[in-house]
């Protein structure tokens, strides 16, 4: 038997550990899975629950009690604050990446078994996904040892954070990463691996709800991806003496579940092992062309039909006719005319940009999953709870999708604007375009303005499929005002932030991941604060929980407030698209005057310093009638 | 260094140093007329770094660029509007067809008039020999055919400094004719065309004016006739056993040596005196020329 270390399978698994211990990734998921176990650790005490805990009982449960350490790892599980989206970007990569940087021929031309290489590629990434995940539980470990004064802390343990780490943890991430591996390596394509992670919280939602909800208990325990217990653990009402003494252990069923998810990794596994090829996947055939196109097996070729000497002619008159025929195709390029200054020939270039734009995103496969989410979310919102008039139906029909719909809007404009802004580096087309007489503003506000009408219409998708819900349950009259004034005082303003915010942030990082990390990131920790009831009006451009419809149409106090803050909104997107121009790697002129005229550097300046003194202004007036 | 005739493209003391340390341009100035421009230089040279910053993609630390007396570095805006670029490595959007493609960069050239863009297109499409792949999208286009778009991206718009980089890499021999065809017709009266290679025959078959690159800075600028007509008499060639090879070089100026059915052909320099009884005359090529010039720098150095 070979040493294991020398295998095949150990060589792959290793150089997949290394390269992703050079990604930004796996490090961003350790910072994550850090600061949420210190959140959760230290500030459930500060939580609506925790507080309501301590008020009835004086104390909370230990912070390393069965009952808590499974409560947090089940909850990390689950997904909170975007583990699976994590976990996607680890393992939609491993196999892809060597066919994206033209590696698979150097690879494949070694004697490495099939087996071996996708095992050592799955196991490399798993095996960093979970050390990355595992910082979760080490903070938890740790802070044992660093009890806050609101935490009560039971003697040191260490076996159980194993076991549960595990059983709820590592073996639901095996069967998720298994199948984001097997989807990432058969398509070859980490957008629909993304997708599906981004799908992952209403699939997982319906699968509960849907079919799970109806089976007998012992099988919704079985066929349970994250693992659910036959009763509950109901805590409400217990002392927290009680919870702490609480042993957690598994019943059979539980481990027949997690026996299940592991078969269906293999499952996932063998899949990829039967149809995954080395080759390209098959493209569409090509049309027979005259062209003696460049060398490529994979490419048909049609050679011009040889032509056979006739009476009276020798072969080198055959030639000089081919010649002559070569030669016919060389047609004079003729001289155009060029218009590159003013503002016709500005408009110009940036609607051609924004149709490039658009047929760019008529071919990206994720809005084959958006466009179901966008009639979904209101569909789960407005279809199966009782709707209390607010006002009138289609005023509640309104505030409810745009209550809905505003955090999946900002998170679908983030990942157009990310993906449309390095699209031109990643297609390595960006030299080709810049060195074209395009100005800037062009580049910038084509993606801009491409991503702010995609999202007009997801809106109007969902504004229809709330109409259509109301007129189907029977609550006519549908006014269209609520749907016009919430979605455009509300909704709107929110993504141009949002996309203007995504757009600088991308100039000023010029990193896809750093970009993505950074926006999740604040948005994690504004959103956390929000919960926690720090939501001021200057640092909350989403207006979460600081309206209703009354106060849009001037029944309330705060009509006058939320005018003021949505100016305040657009003034801070105007300042970070000026901005964001400002800094934009491409250059064009130096300064900000030539030949007595404002460069658009001048410009840029100029209108960045109007909109901050706007936002400026209007976050004084809104602070003072704060 | 000043070459002969009408100035189009002057460099002066141009510098460009990646990090802190390395340094890509060491001072370099070119005056360059009319005509294809070969810039010749090994991998590593400096040639993609000077290419960047004519394109206007690159901001150089110091130095002056001019083409028709509009300084480059500071007003690029109107630089692009004369320009044509092919970078080494490019890409295209592969969801879009060829035709939509070059529609679209026509377009942001400023070709607003869609009479004049359809013919310029159709012209451009005929010109690479692509017209009856102008309907394929780019996903499925080869190397080749790749380029070629990219060579027809180039020629929009009349441009007068035509900067293509390494722009045969990836060509079948077919093909690299072709090219070649097409920039020559391309470089008339009013026209730049800068083919920076480091293969001499493109050079050579190619360029009216050259100049050689080497570690950030020119060595030579010079037209391949005057280069060759240096080494007039001067190279001498010998087939020998491969062990005697270490003791010729040491004795000669031994400009390349190649292996050939386990003998080693040798092709020194020696002005106007027959090295030994085993070489012959041989006609200098520009290869012999580009050898001898690094070779001399690597001694003086």
């Amino acid at each position: 038997m070979r040493n294991p270390p020398r295998t095949q399978f150990f060589a792959v698994f290793q150089n997949e550990v290394l390269l992703n211990s050079k990604r930004i990734a796996p490090y961003m998921l350790m910072l994550f899975s850090v600061f949420n176990a210190v959140l959760w650790s230290a500030g459930l005490g500060a939580t609506y629950y925790g507080q309501e805990v301590i008020t009835k009982y004086g104390r909370l449960w230990a912070s390393n009690s069965d009952y808590y350490i499974t409560h947090n790892f089940g909850g990390f599980a689950l997904g909170i604050f975007g583990l699976p989206i994590f976990a996607a970007l680890i393992m939609a990569e491993p196999v892809r990446r060597d066919f994206r940087l033209e590696i698979d021929s150097l690879i494949f031309s070694k004697p490495v078994s099939r087996a071996h290489y996708l095992l050592g590629k799955f196991f490399g990434s798993f095996f960093v996904l979970v050390c990355c995940q595992a910082s979760f539980a080490a903070t938890l470990i740790l802070l044992q040892v660093f009890p806050t004064s609101q935490i009560v802390v039971l003697p040191f343990r260490l076996l159980p954070y194993f076991k549960h780490f595990i059983m709820i943890v590592v073996i639901t991430y095996f069967l998720f990463a298994a199948v984001y591996f097997t989807v990432g390596t058969l398509t070859r394509s980490p957008k629909i691996v993304y997708g599906l992670a981004i799908a992952y919280y209403p699939l997982i939602f319906f699968y509960g709800f849907f079919l799970l909800s109806d089976l007998p208990p012992r099988w919704r325990v079985i066929l349970s991806p994250l693992m659910l217990r036959e009763v509950q653990i109901q805590t409400w009402g217990r002392s927290p003496e009680w919870v702490d003494r609480l042993v957690v252990s598994y019943t059979p069923i539980m481990i027949a579940n997690r026996a299940l998810v592991i078969l269906a990794a293999a499952i996932c596994l063998t899949i990829v092992y039967l149809r995954f090829r080395i080759t390209e996947p098959p493209a569409k055939p090509e049309n027979f062309s005259w062209l003696n196109l460049s060398a490529g097996s994979e490419v048909l070729h049609f050679d011009p039909p040889i032509l056979q000497p006739t009476p009276g002619h020798t072969a080198s008159d055959i030639r000089s006719v081919r010649v002559e025929e070569a030669e016919a195709k060389e047609t004079a390029v003729p001289s155009v005319s060029n218009s590159n200054t003013g503002l016709r020939a500005n408009l110009a270039k940036l609607a051609a940009a924004l149709g490039v734009e658009f047929r760019l995103l008529r071919a990206e496969r994720s809005l084959v999953v958006i466009t179901p989410l966008a009639v979904f979310l209101p569909t789960l919102e407005l279809a199966f709870y009782r709707v209390v008039p607010e006002g009138s139906y289609s005023a509640t029909y309104a505030t409810g999708t745009a209550k809905t719909l505003v955090f999946f809007l900002i998170g679908m404009t983030v990942f157009y604007v990310v993906e449309s802004m390095q699209r031109d580096r990643e297609v390595r087309i960006e030299p080709v375009l810049w060195a074209k007489p395009t100005p800037n503003s062009v580049l910038l506000l084509s993606k801009f303005l491409a991503t702010f009408l995609l999202m007009l219409s997801v809106i109007a998708i969902a504004g229809l499929t709330a109409i259509a819900i109301q007129l189907l349950r029977g609550h006519t009259p549908v006014e269209l005002y609520p749907y016009l004034v919430t979605y455009s005082v509300l909704v709107i303003p929110s993504i141009v932030f949002m996309a203007g915010v995504s757009i600088l942030l991308n100039v000023v990082l010029r990193e896809k991941y750093l970009a993505y990390v950074v926006i999740v990131g604040v948005g994690a920790g504004l959103f956390y604060l929000y919960s926690q009831g720090y939501n001021h009006w200057l640092y909350n451009p989403m207006l979460y929980q600081l309206w209703n419809y009354p106060e849009l149409t001037g029944a309330g106090s705060n009509q006058s407030i939320i005018l003021i803050h949505r100016v305040y909104c657009l003034a801070a997107s105007v300042a970070c698209l000026a901005l964001a121009h400002i800094l934009f790697q491409r250059k064009s002129t130096r300064g900000v005057r030539m030949d007595g005229h404002l460069t658009d550097r001048g410009w840029s300046i100029l209108l960045t310093l109007v909109s901050l003194t706007i936002a400026i202004t209007t976050g004084w007036i809104i602070s003072s009638m704060h | 260094m000043r070459l002969r005739g009408k100035t189009m493209l002057r460099i002066r003391e141009l510098t460009k140093t990646y990090g802190s340390s390395i340094q890509a341009l060491k001072g370099i100035s070119l005056d360059v007329p009319p005509g294809v421009f070969g810039l010749l230089g090994p991998n590593g040279a400096g040639k993609t770094t000077l290419m960047k910053i004519l394109a206007t993609l690159l901001e150089p630390d110091a130095g002056t660029v001019e083409i028709n007396g509009i300084d480059l570095v500071s007003r690029k805006d109107k630089v692009r509007r004369l320009l044509g670029y092919l970078p080494q490595d490019f890409g295209l959007y592969p969801t879009l067809t060829a035709e939509q493609m070059l529609n679209y960069f026509a377009k942001l050239k400023g070709v607003t008039d869609k009479r004049e863009r359809r013919a310029l297109i159709d012209a451009l499409f005929e010109r690479v020999n692509l017209s009856s792949a102008r309907k394929q999208r780019l996903g499925g286009f080869s190397g080749g055919m790749r380029q070629r778009l990219g060579i027809a991206q180039a020629l929009i718009g009349q441009p007068q400094l035509i900067i293509v980089d390494e722009p045969t890499a990836g060509l079948d021999p077919e093909e690299r004719i072709r090219f070649h065809n097409l920039l020559a017709e391309t470089a008339g009266e009013d026209a730049v065309v800068i083919l920076s290679t480091h293969i001499v025959a493109d050079v050579s078959s190619l360029c009216s004016q050259m100049a050689v690159i080497r570690k950030g800075a020119i060595l030579a600028s010079t037209t391949p006739q005057q280069a060759i007509e240096q080494l007039k008499d001067s190279v001498w060639e010998a087939t020998v056993p491969r062990e005697q090879v270490g003791a010729l070089k040491s004795r000669y100026q031994v400009i390349s040596s190649q292996m050939l059915g386990g003998l080693a052909r040798l092709r020194v320099i020696s002005k106007g005196v027959r090295p030994s009884e085993e070489f012959t005359p041989a006609t200098a090529v520009l290869e012999d020329y580009y050898f001898d010039l690094v070779n001399q720098r690597e001694r003086a150095s």
